[in-house]
């Protein structure tokens, strides 16, 4: 039994869930207190010491049964049902019907007298059906699947089913007997089929274990490196839900940013209250509190190119509402659009879909300096001296004017101008990008191919030195 | 001492916790190993009633630390009373002149007074706070850190020091060993990835909200006086609301006020108007609120054509959208 627990510690760090070596000797000092009589105190046991993480139980759960299986439902004898006379019969019937077909003489002797297969049996099957090789998950049914049709269960088995049947009636065998006979073999396929499901999945398992290089599964950190041009629909899915937990610790930081802050101004009441008990002497140094929570304008080019960075952006932002001050949203494509009332009115989720849903992306149709001079005219208002203005884009133009002008005006009134890009700064002017020539009038310019880059730039708005 | 968890299970029972097979193996494993246990789980599923539970079962104190952003040692740990120091000096002046009255030059009466040093850096002028409080108590204490994941990494990799051979060093007295072992319970929201070394020593218990029958059986041990036909369908609802997909879900806690509410309003059966009423003490959002009076009432609908409501409830919440706006 120990042996087998070891091998299930090492599937599970197989599976990607780190089980560390105090972790293993606990769960062994805790199988010495429960015992393994009760399967679920087991398994409980085992869950409790083992698994520290509420994302790795699935993969817990996905294991046990393999390692710590009844091995499948066992399969029935239909002797214990049948009379003497109706066994003689069966006996007689399959003799004479398979004759020396030997591997169909096999099944039947699985199927109709109940017969275990053995585990060298089970190896000897799996082996023929390139189990070995077998590394991922997802093959199990296919592969059980292919041990059945090897075993011989395909269009000759029902065809013989059926002869056999026909036989036995001639014999003399009551319908009823018949239908229970057909009901146990069935029943006997299904869990034959079982035990070589349970089979698979252990050897997978296993297999998986000694080559753990082939395996990675998708987790959190590495998504998080990844750019978001290469990520999949279902990667992108995983990364949305991740957002919220990047946004509780970005907020947490950013609340302890502004309570910790030493750089301000003497608070001479607040020092001479707490320092009373030091005897006025001012050992302890009180500073005013700033609550200098970031106003943002965020400008958006909701293009093809830049969409996910944009979906990300807006969600973290407005998932960090109460760590900010206030903040507008415009998006652009040809022309500058204000989706602030998209915010007011839904949840962050539903407020991004809608916004991407109502722009659809064009065909080389964007044109940044037409929407940077259509936001100086009608919304330059919502800019202040306190305001951090956020221009997220490939800054590409199309070849179209810049409107640099535009962006000066911008920046003048503007606290901070901070570009967000998503490409790889050696293309920035590459092509039709004018990323260099708004650069320089930028206070600061990030690459933010992937979520952890994100994090990290998001991070540093509510820096506010 | 614990004999098997069927006594485990029926010990927290008698303290009104009902508890699965699951969170009894845990505590009676946390029992005889005397490892940590971290539970894990949404908000109001009864993670710090568990560690009040147990206190009760094991027959020991119960401290208490509520962790936040910005919990440091002193807060957690211990304190030096400098107003207390500070009024016996002045108390103990004359005592002090008459002690250092024989000495003619500074460094000697420096010497002299360093010599009763001690007494002003004695237990009498420590102020425990919880973790010195369970290291130091006289009788065996169980030790609760509500939600650790609100602390800061820094405070954690403290608490893990301490967690690991409970013992502290306080300079000026030394070090200050456990007398007992006390029982430790933290919880977490999940709200951010604690760290792996803390997990490593802890054995690990995750709480999910309860099943119909086990929300059931929790209202009528803490609501004995709502009818049992009321406390079905309150208990079926509110399982319906956390298939909702809403801002904030209904935790156990908040089922039992409701229950409350209930019966103190007197309601005969859960009819609209009750619902409009009383929908407040579950959903703590103007938002949600709305969207399950909306939802809910679509069930009222559904129900009175004798559709099979449940099915619509799952497909219903997560492919609900409003329509587009043109």
């Amino acid at each position: 039994m120990d042996q087998r627990i070891v091998e299930f510690i090492a599937g599970l760090r197989a599976a990607g869930v780190r089980v560390s070596l105090a972790e293993s000797a606990d769960a062994f000092r805790a199988i010495e207190q429960l015992g393994i009589g009760d399967r679920d105190l087991f398994r409980s046991a085992l869950r409790t010491t083992l698994v520290k993480d509420s994302v790795d139980v699935p993969a817990f759960e996905k294991l046990f049964p393999l390692y710590f299986g009844s091995g499948g439902p066992p399969l029935t004898n239909p002797d214990e049902e049948l009379s003497p006379d109706d066994m003689q019969r069966l006996k007689d019937a399959m003799r004479d019907l398979l004759g020396d077909n030997e591997k169909m003489r096999q099944l039947m002797r699985y199927l109709l007298e109940g017969a275990n297969p053995t585990r060298e049996e089970l190896e000897q099957m799996a082996n023929q059906a390139g189990v070995p090789l077998a590394r991922h998950p997802y093959q199990q049914s296919w592969l059980t699947q292919r041990m059945m049709r090897q075993l011989g269960m395909d269009e000759e088995f029902q065809e013989l089913m059926e002869q056999l049947i026909q036989k036995l009636e001639e014999m003399g065998m009551s319908r009823e007997t018949l239908r229970r006979l057909a009901q146990i073999a069935a029943e006997n396929a299904r869990a034959l089929q079982e035990q070589m499901s349970q089979y698979v999945g252990a050897r997978i398992a296993q297999n998986a274990t000694e080559n753990p290089r082939e395996r990675q599964p998708i987790r959190g950190p590495d998504l998080m490196q990844r750019a978001f041009s290469s990520l999949g629909e279902r990667e992108i899915a995983e990364l949305r839900n991740q957002v919220r937990r990047l946004a509780a610790r970005l907020r947490s930081r950013a609340a302890l940013r502004q309570r910790r802050g030493k750089r301000g101004v003497l608070d001479a009441k607040r020092t001479i209250r707490t320092n009373l008990r030091h005897a006025s002497v001012p050992i302890e140094l009180q500073h005013k509190r700033r609550h200098l929570k970031p106003k943002l304008v965020l400008i958006c080019d909701v293009s093809t190119s830049v969409r996910p960075v944009v979906e990300f952006m807006l969600r973290l932002v407005y998932e960090l509402q109460d760590q900010i001050h206030s903040a507008r949203s415009f998006v652009f494509i040809d022309d500058i659009v204000d989706v602030s009332a998209e915010f007011a009115q839904h949840r962050p989720e539903t407020a991004v879909e809608r916004v991407l849903d109502h722009n659809p992306p064009g065909y080389y149709n964007t044109n940044l300096g037409f929407s940077l001079a259509h936001f100086c005219k009608d919304f330059l208002d919502t800019v202040d001296h306190r305001t951090t203005v956020i221009v997220l884009g490939d800054g590409r133009n199309n070849f179209l004017n810049p409107r640099l002008d535009a962006f000066q005006e911008i920046k003048k009134r503007a606290r901070k101008v901070v570009w967000l890009n998503p490409e790889n700064p050696r293309i920035w002017g590459s092509g039709d990008s004018d990323m260099l020539q708004y650069m320089p009038l930028c206070d600061a310019a990030h690459e933010v191919g992937n979520l952890a880059q994100l994090a990290e730039a998001v991070d540093r708005l509510f820096d506010t030195r | 001492m614990f004999k098997d968890i069927a006594e485990v299970k029926s010990a927290l029972a008698a303290q009104q916790y009902i508890a699965t097979d699951e969170i009894a193996t845990v505590i009676f494993l946390a029992d005889k190993l005397e490892k940590p246990v971290l539970v894990e789980g949404p908000a109001g599923v009864g993670k710090t009633e568990l560690g009040k539970a147990w206190a009760c079962i094991e027959q020991r104190d119960l401290i208490r630390m509520q962790c936040y952003e910005g919990l440091d040692e002193t807060k957690a740990l211990y304190e030096w009373e400098y107003a207390k120091q500070m009024l016996y000096t002045q108390l103990l002046r004359d005592k002090l002149g008459d002690l250092l009255h024989d000495t003619t030059t500074l460094a000697q009466a420096a010497d002299k007074l360093a010599e009763e040093e001690d007494v002003f850096f004695s237990k009498r002028f420590l102020l425990p706070r919880p973790l010195l409080r369970a290291i130091v108590a006289d009788k065996p204490s169980l030790l609760l850190i509500d939600e650790i994941d609100r602390a800061d990494a820094e405070f954690e990799a403290f608490l893990l020091e301490v967690l690991s051979d409970f013992q502290v060093s306080v300079p000026e007295l030394g070090t200050l060993k456990a007398k007992h072992m006390p029982l430790v319970i933290l919880t977490s929201n999940n709200t951010r990835e604690l760290s792996e070394a803390l997990k490593r020593r802890c054995l690990y218990l995750f709480i999910d909200y309860p099943t119909t029958e086990a929300e059931l059986r929790i209202v009528k041990l803490k609501v004995p006086d709502l009818a049992p036909q009321m406390a079905q369908q309150a208990v079926e609802l509110v399982q319906r609301l956390r298939k909702l997909d809403l801002k904030k879900h209904p935790s156990v806690s908040e089922t039992i006020d409701w229950a409350r509410a209930l019966v103190m309003l007197n309601a005969k059966n859960l009819d609209e108007k009750t619902l409009e009423n009383t929908l407040t003490v579950l959903l703590k959002h103007e938002h949600d609120v709305q969207r399950a009076q909306r939802i809910l009432g679509e069930f009222n609908v559904a129900e009175d054509q004798g559709d099979d409501e449940e099915d619509r409830g799952k497909g219903a919440s997560p492919r609900y959208r409003t329509p587009p706006r043109k």
